[in-house]
């Protein structure tokens, strides 16, 4: 990792690329460097940033209705790459965002409600919901052998009044989410898995903010309020 | 333009992303994906080259949403940093393909004398842009700020700007630098 000042000739260069005007070749050479070198990158952050405005003078088009649809199947076969196993790469995250303090005492909530108590038997996935803004978590669930989940609150984080937690659910290779109900904040539910398969590594796991009495068409419709990928945990 | 237009939330959207819901794609299709073609169909000058590289840089900023750092940047100007790239990487890789006079005789369609003439003055109505470029862009001599203009809106090669704004090629390049050294200056 090369932390040199830039020379002229690379400053110029990392102006050029961002402006376009670059050949092919001097390009890809910009691009190999750029992952190595931290003081070319910032200076293309820099000009990307001070540039975009300019971007404005190009008029809108209206994408043909076929482009989203070939978007939403590619997406669909290239599931997000997860780093390493999402639950430690959000333990870094929270030592990093929100202090080590905050990551033990959550830790702590995990191994405490995560006890076995009365038919819920020991968990077999783990999922921690954390706020997509600031990563904060907030809400903890687990779904054990018994067929039935339960979904733990960190804290009481509160909503407008005259809103909803709706919480839902998607594995991969469903068509979509699919509602696991409506929680007030601060409370803990258990919920059984009756219409559902068992809990799949990976399925994701979200709260999403909705009218009072629930999504009118039983599909997430507001922002989302926490979201996390399930871990196997035994 | 501002970093968040109508209060959309790019960061969450992109974390959104990260986590695997589409959702949140579409989320961020609907809010930038108009604007998003628009750009790249000025630099590949065809519609369904256009699609296609906004595809592309969907499918890009959707299995890279989980790696972004927002230290290197905001989160909407990923979407065009990503999206401009590939339209430029797509026309100077098409350049090389089919000869660059094809390329530069493409560019010079039909408006291009109407441009051409249109270049002594302004060719853009680069002043609505928002942000402290557009002072610093007022700056310049009319003549090189539109060779940034050319390159940054429309993508062209130096050679294409040359020819576009009736200057030899070495002079084009010459300002270009010295423009970029010029606003790096006023910006800072």
């Amino acid at each position: 990792m090369s932390n040199q000042p830039l020379s002229d000739a690379l400053r110029a260069q990392a102006a050029e690329y961002v402006l376009g005007t670059l050949g092919l070749d001097e390009r890809r050479a910009i691009e190999l460097e750029l992952g190595s070198n931290a003081a070319l990158r910032a200076a293309v952050v820099q000009w990307e940033a001070d540039l975009l405005p300019l971007a404005s003078l190009a008029e809108p088009v209206q994408p043909s209705k076929q482009l989203w649809r070939r978007i939403a199947r590619s997406a669909a076969v290239t599931p997000p790459p997860l780093p390493n196993t999402s639950f430690w790469r959000n333990l870094s995250l929270w030592r990093g965002l929100t202090g080590a303090s905050v990551a033990m005492s959550v830790l702590l909530a995990v191994l405490l409600a995560a006890r076995p108590d009365a038919g819920m038997g020991k968990p077999q996935y783990m999922v921690v919901l954390v706020a997509p803004q600031n990563q904060a978590p907030g809400y903890v669930v687990q779904a054990s052998m018994g067929r039935q989940l339960s979904l733990v609150p960190l804290h009481a984080a509160p909503i407008p009044s005259d809103k909803s937690l709706q919480f839902w659910t998607k594995a991969d290779g469903w068509r979509g989410p699919v509602s696991l109900g409506l929680v007030k904040p601060g409370q803990t539910i258990t919920i059984p898995l009756d219409a559902l398969p068992n809990v799949q590594p990976n399925q994701l796991f979200e709260l999403t903010l909705e009218p009072a009495r629930g999504s009118p068409i039983n599909k997430p419709t507001g922002p989302i309020q926490f979201i996390g990928r399930a871990v196997k945990v035994m | 333009m501002p970093d968040n237009l109508d209060g959309f939330d790019y960061d969450a959207a992109l974390a959104a992303c990260a986590a695997g819901d589409q959702s949140a794609l579409r989320r961020l299709y609907d809010q930038e994906g108009a604007r998003l073609l628009g750009v790249a169909r000025r630099i590949v000058r065809d519609t369904a080259l256009a699609e296609d590289i906004v595809h592309d840089a969907f499918i890009k900023v959707w299995t890279g949403a989980g790696s972004f750092d927002p230290l290197r940047g905001a989160a909407r100007g990923w979407l065009y940093t990503v999206t401009r790239h590939l339209a430029l990487n797509a026309v100077r890789d098409n350049a090389r393909e089919i000869g660059v006079d094809d390329a530069t005789a493409a560019a010079l369609d039909a408006s291009a004398s109407m441009a051409q003439w249109v270049d002594a003055t302004d060719s853009f109505a680069w002043q609505g842009s928002a942000g402290r470029i557009a002072a610093c862009m007022e700056q310049l001599e009319t003549v090189r700020r539109n060779c940034l203009l050319h390159a940054y809106v429309d993508g062209l090669s130096h050679r294409e700007i040359a020819e576009r704004v009736d200057a030899p090629a070495g002079t084009v390049k010459s300002w270009i630098k010295r423009s970029l050294a010029t606003l790096k200056l006023c910006l800072s």
